[in-house]
């Protein structure tokens, strides 16, 4: 996340307003996952990220997508309704917002224990995160079912 | 944010928006970011948010970049006109940012990259008629999204494949942000029809979908001096059926 400082004037005041009315809703369970060397690690992010062939995201979309952890760059698109941030570094590169290519340098190297096989995204800009509860356990049993360890939630 | 969904680990980031890991094109900056974040689950024995310390790298985004071409002598002619030029003359270097990446982010409006010109059309015509609830008529391209929503992401599209072709252009320097938009705004006939058809949204009052895309469509600061939101933005609202 940004400085609020760094953003536009009119941007960081409603972001600032959007922080302070969001309603809180943790904490959740807390689990402590295998160590990190033995670990699975499954990204889920919020970018708005789906394949080409998926459909894109809506205004006020709760619903997710796959992304299968042998994806190819030239597969994965963005349909985040957001304005007010830069494409251009995720045009340029990818995985400085979905990074499987450091999550798979971290499994060669033997930080991690192995990559998921699919990975999930979601599309963010949403004021009530409690929203996203239903598919949020949905992901996690899924996740679960994939034998991963690990969720490492990426904001856009 | 975080605070208020209180996740169990969460590592707060100095780095813009859209750039979640600091550095493209710098693996090892990126994984230490990650390595950071999954150390917290060896230390944090209850939710935590801690700071990464280190900024990102000074990797040429530039806040004073300008376009080596002039785009302002299009102007003669009518909207559409002045449009499809500009675009002709973004034209190869888009072709060969596709070409050096092998892949592209244009295409989520539903065009297909042949269709940059058909796009260009159909969004000068709605800039000139004002007409932003009805779905465009063009028998080459199959709308991915219903309108209003759709004018949206056809001017991402148009948006993508303006940062596309400047992303090829030589030099070391690239545009942060604020100064792809102010270059959008200020020196591009996009720009221009982007603002018109944002009034049409304006002028489409008795929609609220219709006035929340004008701020999906304008980034905050670069309509008419302020904000393209509407003063009250509820989520979810459905898309017009």
């Amino acid at each position: 996340m940004v400085r609020l400082s760094d953003l536009h004037p009119v941007e960081s005041e409603h972001l600032r307003k959007r922080a302070e009315a969001m309603p809180a809703i943790g904490p959740g369970k807390w689990i402590s996952p295998p160590a990190l060397d033995q670990a699975t690690v499954a990204i889920v992010s919020t970018a708005g990220l789906h394949r080409r062939i998926d459909p894109p995201f809506a205004v006020g979309s709760l619903d997710y997508r796959i992304i299968p952890g042998d994806i190819q760059f030239d597969d994965l698109v963005l349909s985040h309704i957001s304005a007010n941030f830069d494409r251009s570094a995720f045009g340029q590169n990818p995985n400085i917002v979905f990074p499987i290519d450091r999550l798979r340098e971290l499994a060669s190297a033997g930080e991690i224990g192995g990559v998921a096989r699919w990975h999930y995204s979601f599309m963010g800009a949403m004021p009530d995160p409690s929203q996203f509860e239903e598919t949020g356990e949905e992901i996690g049993r899924l996740m679960a079912q994939d034998g991963v360890d690990v969720a490492f939630l990426i904001p856009i | 944010m975080s605070e208020a969904v209180v996740p169990p680990r969460a590592l707060w980031v100095p780095f813009a928006l859209g750039r979640p890991l600091g550095a493209v094109d710098d693996a090892e900056f990126q994984k230490n970011v990650m390595r950071t974040a999954f150390g917290l689950l060896d230390t944090a024995e209850e939710p935590t948010i801690e700071d990464y310390q280190i900024e990102a790298p000074d990797t040429g985004l530039s806040e004073t970049w300008s376009c080596p071409l002039n785009l302002t002598s299009e102007s003669s002619g009518s909207l559409v006109e002045r449009l499809l030029a500009e675009v002709a003359r973004l034209r190869p270097w888009a072709i060969e940012t596709r070409r050096q990446r092998g892949r592209t982010l244009f295409g989520i409006s539903g065009a297909e990259e042949d269709d940059i010109d058909e796009l260009v059309r159909v969004f000068a015509a709605i800039a000139e008629t004002g007409e932003v609830t009805s779905e465009p008529v063009t028998d080459e391209i199959t709308w991915a999204f219903e309108m209003p929503l759709l004018l949206r992401h056809i001017a991402d599209d148009l948006r993508t494949f303006y940062h596309e072709a400047i992303a090829a252009q030589p030099g070391d320097n690239a545009p942060d942000h604020d100064a792809l938009n102010r270059w959008i705004f200020s020196e591009t006939v996009l720009g221009e029809t982007l603002v018109l058809v944002a009034d049409g949204l304006t002028k489409a009052s008795d929609s609220p979908m219709a006035q929340l895309v004008r701020g999906l469509l304008i980034p905050e600061g670069h309509y008419r001096g302020g904000s393209a939101f509407p003063k009250e933005t509820k989520f979810p609202i459905e898309p017009a059926t």
